[in-house]
């Protein structure tokens, strides 16, 4: 191959202007590495080119510079200027999560002061409930108390009143004495099985020291028919079993009773 | 001076491939007007070749690691990145439209200034140079290198043979060298 020939044929303008197809390009190289003097006269024409061409420069407008930089900015900004933007999002990531955790923080604060709040309510809630539960169970007890002794009472009373209905009982109304002209008490005093009972219709209250003692009169003589209280006198007051007697009687006597009745002492009076 | 041009040469693509922001604003002082009047010696708008021309030095900056230093010099290289980006310009359906739309008779162009924003780009750089070769060859290199199309392309539109068209082509450029000279 001429290389003369060749470097005159228009080729290394082809390849250098890029007018040059693939193929040639391939040869043109291949050629170039080869041949030292190709090599230099492609050079010299891009050197002849690039300097013709500088010649001919026309000046682009001032803005337009300014354009580009703008553009290129995000590609050198990854080096260059993300560099504050990452020290600056560090700065605002954690001011993010501060405002993410103080929201939690408060929202917990408010949780806790609600919960205490309630707690508290609850707690005070629940202490009432238990001394209103304390005070309903105290009620109760107290209406069961209060009803066992209602029902005592009335089996008192029921068993009173059968006595009083029953017809072998005999009734010795005793009437009030000189000491105590208005007293009254009754004797209730069963014909067959002989059981004394007393209901007091009125008496007065006796000191402290002193009890009220019924005796049995059989024969003139006294017999003792036992001592009562005045809080048991509300009904009939089951007393000693007396076989016999023609009169019944009341006198004050020391508490527990005397072994024979003080006379002057006499409340109340009945004959059988 | 070959040598010294050369090596401060390597040092620009050197420092470019570093992305280094001085160099590069070196290489647009130095290279944006040689860059703007090729592409403006394809796309005569000048409003079209501000934006092809900022597209070309984005591309710079972007492609210079692709930039082989052993296929020719850095300026080859820029001049041929311009160029087809110019081309591209020309040859796309907007340019294409709005130049249908601008071929009205007497319409002349003015940006706000007042001045025509159209230039008359046939004295300027290489078209300058083309203008003093023959017709049949001026038309071949202005359909080869300033609208870019192939040979078989050029073979097509001019209904000559393929041979032929190279034939031309070749002699054209072998003169526009001497004309550079």
């Amino acid at each position: 191959m001429n290389t003369q020939e060749y470097i005159s044929s228009g080729i290394i303008e082809s390849y250098v202007l890029g007018l040059a197809s693939s193929e040639e390009q391939l040869e043109f190289e291949q050629l170039c590495a080869a041949h030292p003097e190709i090599q230099q006269a492609k050079e010299a024409f891009e050197l002849t080119l690039e300097q013709h061409t500088v010649a001919n420069a026309i000046a682009p407008p001032a803005d337009i510079k300014q354009k580009i930089w703008t553009q290129i900015q995000p590609t050198t900004a990854q080096v260059v200027k993300m560099k504050p933007a990452k020290n600056r999002l560090p700065s605002t990531a954690p001011v993010k999560k501060m405002n993410l955790s103080t929201y939690i923080a408060a929202a917990s604060v408010i949780l806790l002061l609600t919960s205490t709040v309630l707690n508290f309510y609850f707690y005070r809630q629940y202490q009432s409930s238990i001394a209103k539960l304390d005070e309903l169970v105290k009620n109760q007890e107290q209406l069961v108390n209060n009803n066992s002794i209602m029902q005592t009472k009335l089996q008192q009373y029921e068993s009173s009143l059968s006595m009083i209905r029953n017809p072998n009982m005999a009734v010795i109304a005793m009437k009030g004495q000189a000491i105590n002209p208005s007293g009254l008490s009754t004797v209730y005093w069963d014909t067959q099985t002989k059981d004394v009972y007393l209901l007091v219709n009125n008496l007065p209250q006796p000191a402290l020291d002193k009890q009220y003692q019924l005796w049995a009169i059989v024969d003139g003589k006294p017999v003792d028919a036992g001592v009562f209280d005045m809080k048991d006198a509300d009904g009939l007051v089951k007393m000693k079993n007396i076989p016999q007697a023609q009169a019944f009687a009341i006198t004050l006597e020391k508490k527990g009773g005397s072994a024979s009745p003080t006379l002057a002492a006499m409340y109340v009076m009945g004959k059988v | 001076m070959n040598t010294t041009v050369r090596y401060t040469e390597q040092e620009l693509v050197t420092s470019l491939k570093a992305r280094d922001e001085q160099s590069f604003s070196y290489l647009y002082d130095n290279y944006s007007g040689a860059l703007y009047s090729i592409v403006l010696q394809i796309v005569p708008d000048k409003e079209l070749a501000n934006d092809v021309l900022q597209e070309v030095f984005v591309n710079l900056w972007k492609k210079i690691e692709s930039y082989d230093t052993t296929k020719g010099r850095l300026f080859t290289w820029m001049l041929n990145v311009a160029r087809n980006l110019a081309i591209d310009m020309v040859r796309s359906k907007g340019y294409q439209n709005s130049q249908k739309n601008q071929q009205l008779p007497d319409t002349e162009y003015y940006d706000k200034a007042g001045g025509v924003t159209q230039l008359s780009v046939d004295n300027i750089g290489l078209r300058k140079i083309v203008g003093k070769l023959k017709t049949e060859h001026r038309v071949l290199i202005d359909l080869a290198y300033f609208k870019g199309y192939t040979h078989e392309e050029i073979a097509e539109i001019e209904s000559l043979p393929l041979g032929t068209v190279k034939t031309r082509i070749r002699s054209a450029l072998t003169q526009l060298r001497a004309y550079l000279k």
